[in-house]
């Protein structure tokens, strides 16, 4: 199922695509504060 | 404050006023006035989503909790991309098709009106009190750091913004919202930078001390249900909490049911699955650094100045004792945070993290006296920010982050009261009063609504103060809802599911919750979503299995 209306010719996104996205960016951002608190916290 | 910083904020508020005037030429209709005629594009959504979410308790509250907890709090976010994820394939489209003004609406084609007319009644009532919260939060700092009562500051941020949601309807609180965000980030970075130049130590060594202190910790994986904010409160609670708020309130829905497409719908959402994490990182951090500008500037011993001043005034001996135990503790801290941040011996670090307890111990002291003079909650985190930006901030600055907070309150009370006039209007007086008036009319009704709960949200904000901790209350109150609510959306997309087991699902699901509050109240609240949502789906399948009813179309 597409996700977004950007134009034709561009495939677009599906459900499972835009999941893996957003998670995979989640999960770079606590692995992102996970090591500024493995660093600051010593 | 300086003339330029008065000239910034005045300046501000007129722009803000002046354009949502300007956008009321396009509100004449119901559809244009409620949802901008399906019009907005998505970017315009997502950012509007965002504003409403930042409220001014973000950006005074979130930063003066960055300050005394570190970064902790940014775990009550993890639920968000996984829920927006979540919504974006189920309720937006349902919503958006269906053409609805209000996801109560939906609720009545799906079940029958009295869920409807429940769960409208219940997003009344806590919405009205939270809108009277966020705009008492500001106000009442605001009013102890000039020195003016507190209807002065609810006037200040209340008025402009009830003329133009009058006016403008939901088009006007969006672009409002849009320009809003970009003072807001413009403001939070301007704050970032200034801590960081003005600081005696590298940005590197800044946080090498607030860690030492465990300002820096951000993730605790320990799996307590007491304890407020972990990884697992967040990731579990906080989804729950996301697909409700983003999912079925209201003063959320109204935003993307105002999107040209299901599509551009769903992806105004996805801007704050990405960046909402960050951003509230970011403000958070905000307070850290400030907490670390404080080790090398004396605070000072009360951040509320007017707490301040009476307890100087009522026990001046006292204070003074205090004083100067506090500027010994300060100067011990000081010297050991230098310590640390040269990285001097290891046992540098345990002298810093002695003289901080130290200094949190006096002023602990100092808290309970002021209570004891004042008669008034005397914790002051919500006041730590504002000293720091009326005091320590450039010229301009100040103009701009006091400007951002009041654009930050603004854009959440005016979501809140176009979605209490939609859901007034279509919920209660069209469905129950005039069902068939012509467009003007309920026109007519939806800005007398905005009117009416603007009205309403600043005589709350004007007496929460003397209520204490009206603050609490509203928040351990919407979350009574909040998961129950979510749970009869979430039984609506159920074929199972019937009305009965609807309407007595939620009302179990918010028995649930009640029994746990006042059971076990040192549960943290975010599990409250979860409880609450669980029980509602539960009994309410089990009922509908139970005692089917015939399906109507929308189920078939």
């Amino acid at each position: 199922m597409p996700l977004t209306d950007e134009p034709p010719n561009k495939p677009t996104p599906t459900f499972k695509q835009t999941l893996i996205r957003v998670m995979a960016t989640q999960v770079l951002w606590i692995l992102l504060l996970l090591l500024v608190q493995l660093h600051y916290s010593r | 404050m300086h003339l330029i910083d008065w000239a910034i904020l005045i300046g501000w508020l007129a722009y803000v006023g002046i354009d949502g005037i300007r956008r009321t030429r396009r509100s004449t209709e119901i559809e244009g006035y409620l949802l901008a005629n399906r019009s907005l594009p998505w970017w315009a959504v997502g950012l509007s989503v965002m504003a409403t979410q930042l409220s001014a308790i973000t950006m005074i509250g979130t930063t003066g909790q960055g300050a005394t907890d570190g970064l902790r709090f940014v775990q009550f976010y993890f639920g968000l991309p996984l829920a927006m994820v979540i919504l974006g394939v189920t309720l937006v489209p349902f919503l958006h098709r269906s053409k609805v003004y209000t996801a109560y609406e939906f609720l009545e084609r799906r079940f029958d009106a009295r869920t409807r007319t429940l769960t409208a009644f219940l997003f009344l009532v806590s919405r009205a009190m939270s809108c009277g919260a966020i705009l008492a939060a500001p106000a009442v700092v605001f009013s102890s750091i000039f020195g003016w009562p507190v209807a002065y500051s609810v006037a200040i941020m209340g008025v402009p913004t009830v003329i133009y949601t009058i006016l403008g309807g939901v088009e006007a609180v969006t672009w409002a919202d849009v320009k809003q965000m970009v003072l807001v980030v413009a403001a939070i970075a301007a704050v970032i930078i200034t801590v960081l130049v003005k600081l005696p130590v590298s940005p590197e060594a800044a946080l090498n001390v607030a860690g030492a202190v465990g300002r820096m910790q951000a993730l605790d994986f320990t799996f307590d249900i007491t304890q407020q904010y972990t990884f697992w409160s967040g990731v579990i609670g906080g989804t729950f909490l996301m697909m409700s708020y983003f999912g079925t309130d209201q003063s959320q829905v109204q935003r993307y049911l105002a999107a040209k497409s299901a599509d551009q719908a769903r992806s105004s959402l996805l801007i704050s699955a990405y960046w909402k994490i960050p951003l509230q990182a970011g403000v958070l951090l905000i307070g850290v650094l400030v907490f670390v500008f404080y080790l090398f500037q004396p605070p000072p011993l009360l951040f509320n100045p007017t707490h301040d001043r009476r307890v100087k005034e009522a026990e001046p001996a006292q204070y003074q004792q205090l004083a100067s135990q506090y500027s010994a503790a300060l100067a011990e801290r000081d010297r050991t945070a230098r310590g640390v941040a040269a990285r001097d011996a290891a046992s540098t670090r345990d002298a810093f993290r002695a003289a901080d307890t130290r200094v949190q111990a006096v002023r602990t002291e100092a808290l309970a006296l002021a209570t004891r003079v004042t008669g008034e909650p005397s914790k002051d985190v919500n006041y730590i920010i504002p000293h720091f930006v009326l005091f320590d901030l450039p010229v301009g600055l100040t103009g701009v982050f006091i400007a951002a907070v009041m654009a930050a309150a603004m854009s959440a009370i005016a979501a809140e009261l176009n979605s209490l006039a939609t859901a007034s209007v279509i919920d209660v007086y069209r469905r129950w009063i005039r069902p068939e008036a012509p467009d003007a009319t309920y026109l007519k009704a939806s800005k007398i609504a905005t009117g009416f709960w603007g009205l309403f949200a600043c005589i709350i904000a004007t007496y929460a103060v003397s209520l204490g901790s009206l603050i609490e209350v509203v928040n351990r109150f919407g979350s009574f809802f909040y998961g129950s609510i979510l749970g009869v959306f979430l039984l609506a997309m159920m074929k199972k599911a019937n009305a009965l087991g609807a309407f007595i699902g939620l009302i179990a699901g918010m028995m649930a919750v009640g029994i746990v509050n006042f059971g076990r109240p040192d549960v943290a609240f975010l599990w409250h979503n979860v409880i609450g949502a669980v029980t509602v789906v539960v009994v309410g399948l089990g009922l509908s299995t139970i005692i089917p009813t015939k399906p109507n179309s929308l189920t078939q």
